[in-house]
């Protein structure tokens, strides 16, 4: 089983709807203030054309942000199970195998449009501003939360 | 029957890949999942030092080849 000494509210699974520890008014304000900056943020960074130096930099800063906050000052960090059930680990593992398995045939055969690869797929979809503004904005909260790992 | 063209079969392995690992990520989270959830593996993976700098970094190499080429 996938075991977790002493897991975060947040992170029990089963249980992960119950976003229960409550919040003050403050701090709900600051995190929608935050989260307000970083859609903003995301839409400045989508704006910016591909290959560009306003799209690098648009990724560098966030990077270097994560990086910094994980080596100079980590947040609280969700503690990790101490051990994974290996069964129910290699159920990932076989997706995980297909999907890139997947991915180095379409890249090895580079013959698009007969054999695209995932991200010759994703590409066209991040077209729309509005898309890639998401995108972008789920790209950075994932990197808050993997910090917090 | 035409045949199906090799980008159908390309694009539906894709999502087979996909929707295994969104069915799993649900079936992980149900009460006493033997599954972990992204979230306990990753965090797994993330108890070294190395794991945790290889983890953002391939975090860091994804936003940097989807949204800056």
């Amino acid at each position: 089983m996938a075991t977790n000494p002493a897991p975060a509210r947040s992170d029990q699974p089963g249980r992960w709807w119950q976003v229960a520890r409550p919040r003050r008014p403050a701090h709900l304000a600051l995190l929608a203030l935050i989260f307000a900056g970083l859609a903003v943020y995301a839409w400045v960074v989508a704006a910016a054309a591909p290959f560009s130096r306003g799209a690098l930099v648009g990724v560098v800063i966030p990077g270097a942000v994560v990086g910094l906050v994980a080596s100079v000052r980590p947040p609280e960090r969700i503690p990790p199970p101490a051990e994974l059930d290996m069964i129910g680990m290699s159920y990932w593992v076989i997706c995980l195998a297909v999907f890139f398995e997947w991915e180095a045939s379409a890249w090895r055969d580079s013959s698009w449009p007969w054999h695209p690869s995932f991200t010759n797929l994703i590409d066209p979809l991040l077209g729309p501003h509005l898309v890639k503004t998401g995108a972008i904005l789920v790209w950075l909260l994932a990197g808050w939360a993997l910090v917090r790992r | 029957m035409p045949p199906i063209p090799t980008r159908a079969i390309t694009i539906a392995g894709f999502a087979v890949a996909v929707v295994a690992m969104i069915v799993l990520e649900i079936l992980a989270r149900r009460p006493g999942s033997r599954i972990p959830t992204v979230g306990q593996w990753l965090g797994y993976l993330m108890r070294p030092k190395i794991g945790r700098a290889l983890v953002l970094a391939g975090w860091w190499w994804l936003g940097w080849h989807y949204f800056a080429r």
